[in-house]
């Protein structure tokens, strides 16, 4: 789920800048110096996962992983996925440089959104934590998938029609994404349940050391 | 002087055959080595057109192998991605003492 070069309108690609920017430098701030190594292995990880592709009928549909990077990063996951998608741009040309600033919102803001839905609903046993994880994956590619829709329609396409083909386009990558996320999630509740503790709790007071 | 009758004979036969319907053997053998030559032509081209195309095909594939990112594409990605947060996390440690 890439926005290409010269689909969006001028003022949506810059607006996309704008309000990306914005998020990142709170991001950004958000991200505690002792969290850099584990930002740095989750945004290689979203990096490499949109070229696993999985072959479903005639097409075929990459991961994407918004829902656990946030589920990983919480406010930082905007960060990761922005430096995530500029590397894919440069270097895979996933997605166009023009429309980067609008792909980290697609991506982005629906990853910190599952970031904070993982952080409510998970409990304590491990478990609840996977089925969580699951669940803020398999949302993490609907609200993409929803704001590629309003992206698109902000540029002057019809918002439920695409609406309905994104989101047609992609159920088996929700589907997929639902597992793999739950899956990840439950493994690291059971080796690191530390790296899950992260996020907006911990690092909402002013960062200190 | 019969030897010499026959011999002169021979000649005429030969001179006969050699001059005149040689041309019109000639004529025949041309003909099928027409027929010849172009059936192996028309051979040849099938076979020409049947590799060119396979040909076209290997360059198409190759192609779009060439738009998908390889291995060194990842990897050099990755190796971006350390090193950004290297240097965040050197700024920070830096920034704290």
């Amino acid at each position: 789920m890439h926005i290409s070069d010269g689909v969006l309108p001028l003022a949506v690609t810059i607006g996309g800048y704008a309000v990306s920017a914005g998020i990142a430098a709170w991001s950004a701030r958000r991200i505690h110096s002792r969290d850099l190594p584990k930002v740095a292995v989750v945004t290689s990880a979203f990096f490499v996962a949109s070229l696993v592709h999985v072959p479903f009928g005639p097409t075929s549909a990459h991961l994407l992983l918004p829902g656990l990077a946030g589920a990983l990063l919480g406010p930082a996951a905007f960060v990761s996925i922005g430096l995530g998608l500029l590397l894919q741009s440069v270097l895979f040309q996933f997605g166009g440089i023009t429309a980067l600033g609008a792909n980290a919102v697609m991506m982005g803001v629906p990853a910190v959104i599952c970031g904070w839905f993982f952080q409510q609903v998970r409990g304590r046993t491990r478990m609840r934590q996977a089925v969580a994880g699951g669940l803020a994956g398999a949302l993490g590619t609907f609200l993409a998938a929803v704001f590629l829709a309003g992206l698109l329609a902000a540029g002057g396409e019809d918002f439920f029609g695409v609406a309905k083909l994104a989101l047609a386009a992609h159920v088996p990558v929700i589907v997929i994404e639902g597992v793999v996320s739950g899956f990840t999630i439950g493994f690291l509740a059971r080796v690191k349940p530390v790296l899950l503790q992260s996020s907006f709790q911990d690092t909402a007071g002013p960062v200190h050391d | 002087m019969t030897g010499l009758h026959k011999g002169i004979v021979m000649a005429l036969v030969c001179f006969f055959l050699a001059g005149l319907s040689g041309p019109l053997w000639a004529q025949d053998a041309r003909d099928d080595n027409n027929q010849e030559v172009i059936t192996i032509l028309k051979e040849q081209n099938s076979t020409l057109s049947r590799d060119l195309r396979r040909i076209q095909r290997e360059i198409a594939a190759l192609r779009a192998d060439l738009d998908k990112p390889g291995m060194k594409d990842v990897f050099a990605g990755i190796g971006y991605i350390f090193g950004l947060f290297g240097a965040a996390a050197f700024a920070a440690s830096r920034r704290r003492e």
